[in-house]
């Protein structure tokens, strides 16, 4: 905590300015890619457009699929060769292409080795079950889950512990019939946990209630207590009442919010993403939250630990990521954030940020050309913006995003769904130094990728790089596959899991530029990329 | 506090409006006929939204929902006084007030159709720049209220009426270009400010990057409405500041610290009931609007009464706003939680959100303060009442036994929070009561 608290006094503290970190280079390959798909639609589909990046046919390369709004959503077979530019195919006959899509997450719902879908809709939400080599099908029947109609902008999945089926928690809008007067409106999340005596079935959902009307949600290990709380983040335009919100859920209890008894501080931001990630080594995640002219980056005050109060405190502007105004284009007017992530895109070890922007629809008083950001962490952990120098600065209104190596070249590409114009999709083509190792655990069970999960990356000089392997967050999308790190002039480094049961791997060795299966009990198992 | 019966209220507003919206959408016309609404049901229904759209349009700080309070009001005043012999335009009374369009002589108007217009131009106008949301809401009120408006009238009326309605807004709209106020850049922040040197004046106090800068530091120079200039209600200087022990500045100081630290469950209800975040409620003056609307739905009053009401109060609130941020920029002084943190206490966490502008004085006692001073014109001195503006927010209404109990009640509120000093809270009050002299001396009643 001493090194948090330093650096959220910012890097005055640290004397000399720190050197500036490598930009990367990206070099956009939307059309040579394929990839031709539009997040469409009025009122309705002003949040969502959510991407998802999976491997579903077994080949290592992660697939592509894209909410398209009032049109149809796009699934595409990665068709990339290793370090090569980026290829995709739509393939219309996943039965994944539907309408009304806001958004997806993928996770294995029923621990068959092949992916699922969940997708988020304006209307019916979907779990579409996959059946092999990218192939879906609705089984909300098959797994019990009792449909309902709304507005779904968020998901999150964990497996609570023992669990057959992770508890699913769907995030949801405003009453869209509601036209004059649609504020205080708020549509009712819901939780779906495994039925007591049919495991692999779904029960009825429970009403997260209050809700008010999130835009994310996200299943972390917030105190590391082994037990994974729902965070949601929620848009204060709507809400009456409302708040962010953090939700306990106790095996076997019903969920119960932290209250401001317990620390938790009352904070009303037009919440729209999550992006989580330990930035300050401390074991504990931080918390980015997108909004409208601020976004926060919360880091846990006082004690750490499972018995911590959750009480954060906003060290945004210490570490210089409010990103609350267009750094390039002259447009001055606030910014408007949708998905954040945190991945190291220039393998210095460090990770970085990517948040997507764009203006809500035409509302004035915010810019209209609103640049993605790129935000690069220097050593002294403070952050600068290189969207315009690496390439990424588009003017689109942007809304969903995925950060992730599509081409397995250890140099991670970019995503973005933009809302009424054309995805773009970018290729890391940095010349930049840094090496990477490429890490999926795999475990026994139902929960076969390990949700839950931490993922530490010990580096020759002893620090220590955390994941925590979570399905929600984001805005409206997320990703399934190969964990990223970046591992600077290092040529290996040691890594090991702790599994979502409490269990610590034991520390082994890896190296640069490597792909490794990580099975519970085993030596990392080296794989090379089929093409 | 009555927080029951606030619900109830709540309840009762929202199932009023299910059944209005219900004969707009889906009944016959005869149904439709026999339902249509009074210019007063009108005019509430309009500022209901107005009062949502305050809440959910970003540039809409206090100052800025005082402005379009104001406007609207005398857009509806003046639009009323056309067809009224009980009311006097304020044309000729209000700074750069022209008088408004005409009437056609002898010709039939229907009053429900004028405002209707009128306030859907204002409303369209003054909130052109709220969300995707907003806009919808606008439209759908323009056009299903309109429809059922002029369901039943004679066509060539409800033309007329609605041509002179836009006049009306037009009228209104060109006056109010020209006030300074106009265009609100950056949510109303400065993209550069540089504080004052000496120790006694405004800090940024928040951590969100665009507050570093001050709130409309030029928002006193604006034209005021009844009020001759933003200077024109002056306030003696603060005390001097000082960080020595046994100092005024420091006692009060410790006040505040000491009133946070001790805070009683009813004094954080005050807080928390007066806190009026924008975006995050109707803003202060949304509060005092609130407030009006209760007592002249309460008393059953006619049309010319509320638009007399809402147009003074929008008026006094407005003046308020600019005479208080004169001041404030004027005297520049540093918040609470600055000093308390620096000198006292680096600990100190007051309960709300400072706000990010200058302390002294303080903008909810000013306007309170005025609005005070309009109602109590209005309504008389011992005029009890409830309020439940925040009902749907989950905060229990509270009852006041006068205006100037509520208005003095939001004064310490801000002690309460830990936002202000005594001295600014006390003379707000004092400024506002200058204020509202104004408003309340505008003649409205034809003799």
């Amino acid at each position: 905590m001493l090194l948090a608290l330093l650096l959220a006094a910012g890097p005055a503290l640290g004397g000399e300015a720190a050197p500036a970190p490598a930009v990367p280079r990206f070099v956009e390959e939307t059309s040579a890619a394929g990839i031709d798909s539009t997040y469409a639609g009025g009122w309705e589909y002003m949040v969502g457009g959510g991407a998802a990046a999976f491997d579903c046919d077994a080949d290592g390369f992660p697939e592509l699929f894209l909410a398209g709004g009032e049109a149809t959503a796009h699934f595409y077979r990665n068709r990339s060769g290793r370090a090569g530019p980026l290829r995709f195919e739509r393939d219309p006959a996943s039965g994944l292409e539907r309408d009304a899509v806001t958004g997806a997450y993928p996770l294995d719902v029923d621990g068959d080795g092949q992916l699922d879908l969940a997708l988020l809709r304006v209307g019916t939400s979907l779990l579409m079950h996959g059946r092999g080599d990218c192939r879906f099908e609705p089984a909300n029947d098959a797994f019990g889950l009792q449909a309902f109609d709304a507005w779904t902008t968020a998901f999150s999945a964990a497996w609570e512990r023992g669990a057959a089926l992770p508890t699913l928690a769907f995030g949801t809008y405003v009453d869209r019939r509601e036209e004059m007067f649609p504020w205080g409106s708020c549509t009712p999340n819901r939780l779906f946990r495994p039925r007591a005596g049919e495991p692999d079935r779904y029960g009825p959902p429970l009403e997260l209630a209050p809700s008010f009307c999130a835009l994310s949600m996200l299943f972390t290990d917030w105190n590391r207590s082994g037990t994974p709380a729902l965070r949601v983040s929620n848009d204060r335009e709507y809400y009456k009442g409302g708040q962010e919100q953090l939700w306990r859920l106790a095996p076997g209890e019903a969920p119960r919010l932290y209250a401001e008894a317990e620390g938790w501080k009352v904070l009303k931001v037009w919440g729209m993403g999550i992006a989580s990630a330990d930035l300050d080594g401390d074991r504990f995640p931080e918390y980015f939250l997108t909004s409208m002219a601020d976004n926060k980056l919360q880091a846990l005050k006082g004690p750490a630990g499972p018995d911590a109060a959750p009480t954060y405190a906003d060290v945004a502007l210490a570490r210089g990521v409010t990103a609350h105004r267009p750094y390039t284009g002259g447009d001055v007017r606030p910014s408007t954030a949708w998905h954040a992530d945190f991945a190291d895109v220039n393998n210095d070890g460090r990770l970085d940020l990517f948040v997507a922007k764009g203006n809500v629809s035409e509302m004035p008083d915010f810019a209209a050309n609103d640049p993605n950001n790129l935000l690069l962490q220097r050593e002294d952990g403070t952050f600068e913006e290189a969207g315009d120098r690496a390439g990424v600065a588009s003017m689109r209104a942007a809304r969903g995003a995925v950060v992730e190596d599509l081409n397995l070249d250890g140099r991670l590409d970019l995503l973005v769904v933009n809302r009424n114009a054309p995805a773009e999709l970018w290729r890391n083509a940095s010349d930049t130094p840094g090496g990477f190792v490429a890490v999926r655990p795999e475990e026994f069970g139902p929960n076969r990728d390990a949700v839950g999960a931490w993922i530490e990356l010990r580096r020759a000089d002893g620090s220590v790089s955390r994941r925590e392997l979570t399905v929600g967050g984001g805005h409206a999308g997320g990703r399934l596959g190969w964990r990223h790190f970046g591992l600077g002039a290092d040529e290996g480094a040691e890594i090991r899991v702790l599994w979502p049961d409490g269990e610590a791997g034991p520390w082994q060795a890896v190296e640069a530029g490597g792909f490794y299966r990580l099975a519970r009990g085993a030596a990392p198992q080296p794989w090379t990329p089929p093409r | 506090m009555g927080g029951n019966k606030a619900r109830r209220r709540a309840a009762g507003w929202r199932a009023a409006w299910l059944i209005l919206a219900l004969a707009v959408l889906g009944a016959s016309p005869a149904a439709a006929t026999s339902t249509r609404p009074e210019p007063q049901a009108v005019l509430r229904d309009w500022y209901r939204l107005v009062l949502e759209l305050v809440r959910h349009t970003p540039t809409y700080s206090p100052p800025v929902a005082s402005r379009a309070f104001a406007y609207l009001g005398v857009t509806a005043y003046e639009a009323a006084a056309g067809g009224s012999d009980a009311l006097v335009p304020l044309a000729g009374q209000l700074n750069g007030l022209a008088p408004a369009p005409a009437r056609e002589t002898g010709a039939a108007y229907d009053e429900a159709l004028v405002l209707h217009a009128a306030l859907s131009e204002g409303a369209a106008s003054f909130f052109g720049n709220t969300g995707p949301t907003g806009q919808r809401a606008i439209a759908a009120m323009k056009t299903r209220v309109g429809e059922r408006i002029a369901a039943g009238i004679d066509p060539a009326v409800a033309v007329r009426s609605a041509a002179h309605g836009r006049a009306i807004a037009a009228h209104i709209l060109a006056w109010s270009a020209a006030d300074g106020g106009a265009l609100v850049e950056n949510m109303g922040f400065p993209l550069a400010y540089a504080p004052g040197a000496e120790p006694g004046t405004w800090r940024p106090t928040s951590t969100i990057a665009q507050q570093q800068a001050p709130l409309l530091p030029a928002w006193g120079t604006n034209r005021p409405f009844a009020m001759p200039e933003g200077a024109s209600c002056p306030l003696p200087p603060p005390p001097a500041y000082s960080e020595a022990d046994g100092s005024e500045f420091r006692r009060q100081a410790e006040e505040v610290r000491d009133a946070v630290r001790d805070l009683t469950p009813e004094q954080r209800a005050v807080a928390r009931f007066w806190s009026d975040d924008p975006m995050l409620s109707p803003t202060p003056p949304g509060h005092w609007i609130s407030i009006a609307l209760a007592v002249l739905d309460e008393d059953g009053t006619d049309f010319e009464t509320q638009a007399e009401t809402l147009a003074r109060l929008g008026v006094a609130l407005a003046d308020a706003f600019i005479g208080c941020w004169h001041e404030k920029y004027v005297h520049d002084l540093v918040r609470p939680v600055t000093y308390i943190r620096r000198s006292i206490d680096p600990a100190f966490e007051p309960i709300l959100a400072t706000p990010p502008f200058p302390e002294y004085p303080s903008g909810h006692s000013t306007q309170s303060g005025a609005a005070a001073v309009v109602l109590t014109a209005l309504f008389g001195e011992a005029r009890a009442f409830e309020d439940a503006t925040h009902a749907d927010d989950g905060l229990p209404a509270r009852r006041f036994p006068s205006f100037w109990a509520a208005a003095e009640e939001a004064g310490i509120s801000r002690l309460y929070g830990g936002i202000h000093f005594r001295a600014a809270i006390e003379r707000g009050l004092d400024q506002g009561r200058c204020v509202g002299a104004y408003a309340v001396a505008l003649k409205t009643r034809a003799p």
